[in-house]
């Protein structure tokens, strides 16, 4: 399997480069960060808390995307990849929100304090917390699938909305909000051209891991299926 | 003790720190392969199974 060696590789490597390069006022070398102002050493923390709701965000549309093909040829297995996509896909906004407040303590000086970003990751929980509560309450297989496959669908649409509108456009502290003239939107981030490179490495090597976690996740849901029905 | 290679992280703690987080990496890297491969083996099983 080579995506696995490259996976290994690639996160061996994210890890060693974001946490060991230096962050020095004037970059001269390909391992050199810039400092970005009011951030300094914290600002290493883009290479893994940003993956993280890169994930979930991913996640939730791949439930939708399952969700979409369940209600079109009614396939159960459908419905299984859409469920273990909602699972990662909370696992990893719930890590978005704990590295985030994390980070918080220390740059802004509390774990939370209802930033327009923390505010709407909130909201996000609770949208798709309610929909676990869904699924576990409904016994019938058809069903469950169809209500969550239209949840889904309709909990998306407002992805879009609390990820990347709301929190630019209001007034924030979070890096990427309205009145953040040193930051810009989170891609831009004032970072030089290796730092872009090695966050973008990050979001391949955290990407290729969720795709590995959600087949096996959806693989072992179907084989428990399976096992019950006989 | 303050030369060497011991010194050296002794001063730079951050590559300790460095070399935990890459030992969990590789921790979870393993686990997740090996579940990866108990669930294939139970999948063929199934299949055999449920051929005759």
């Amino acid at each position: 399997m080579v995506w696995k060696i490259i996976l290994f590789l690639l996160m061996t490597f994210v890890i060693i480069a974001g946490i060991a390069f230096p962050i020095v006022p004037q970059p001269s070398s390909w391992y050199e960060f810039p400092v970005i102002p009011g951030l300094e050493e914290k600002a290493k923390i883009i290479f893994f808390h940003v993956p993280t709701a890169w994930l979930a965000v991913i996640a939730f549309l791949m439930a939708m995307i399952y969700g979409i093909r369940y209600l079109r040829n009614k396939n159960l297995d459908e419905d299984a990849k859409s469920s273990a996509a909602l699972q990662l896909g909370m696992v990893f906004a719930i890590l978005a929100a704990i590295t985030g407040s994390i980070w918080a303590k220390f740059t802004w000086g509390a774990f939370w304090h209802w930033d327009p970003r923390e505010t709407s990751i909130f909201i996000l929980l609770l949208i798709y917390g309610s929909l676990f509560a869904l699924r576990s309450a409904i016994e019938n297989e058809d069903k469950r699938a169809r209500l969550s496959a239209v949840y889904s669908i309709i909990a998306f649409l407002t992805v879009p909305f609390f990820i990347f509108i709301m929190p630019r456009i209001m007034v924030g502290l979070h890096p990427g909000s309205a009145n953040d003239d040193t930051s810009g939107p989170i891609v831009d981030f004032k970072m030089n051209a290796n730092m872009q490179l090695i966050f973008y490495l990050s979001l391949i090597a955290f990407t290729i891991l969720y795709w590995w976690m959600w087949k096996i996740r959806y693989k072992s849901i179907i084989i428990s299926e399976n096992i019950v029905k006989k | 003790m303050e030369n060497g290679l011991f010194g050296f992280l002794e001063n730079n703690s951050i590559y300790i720190v460095m070399f935990i987080v890459l030992v969990v990496w590789f921790g979870i890297f393993i686990f997740v392969q090996n579940t990866d491969k108990r669930l294939k083996a139970i999948e063929k099983e199934l299949e055999k199974k449920n051929q005759p």
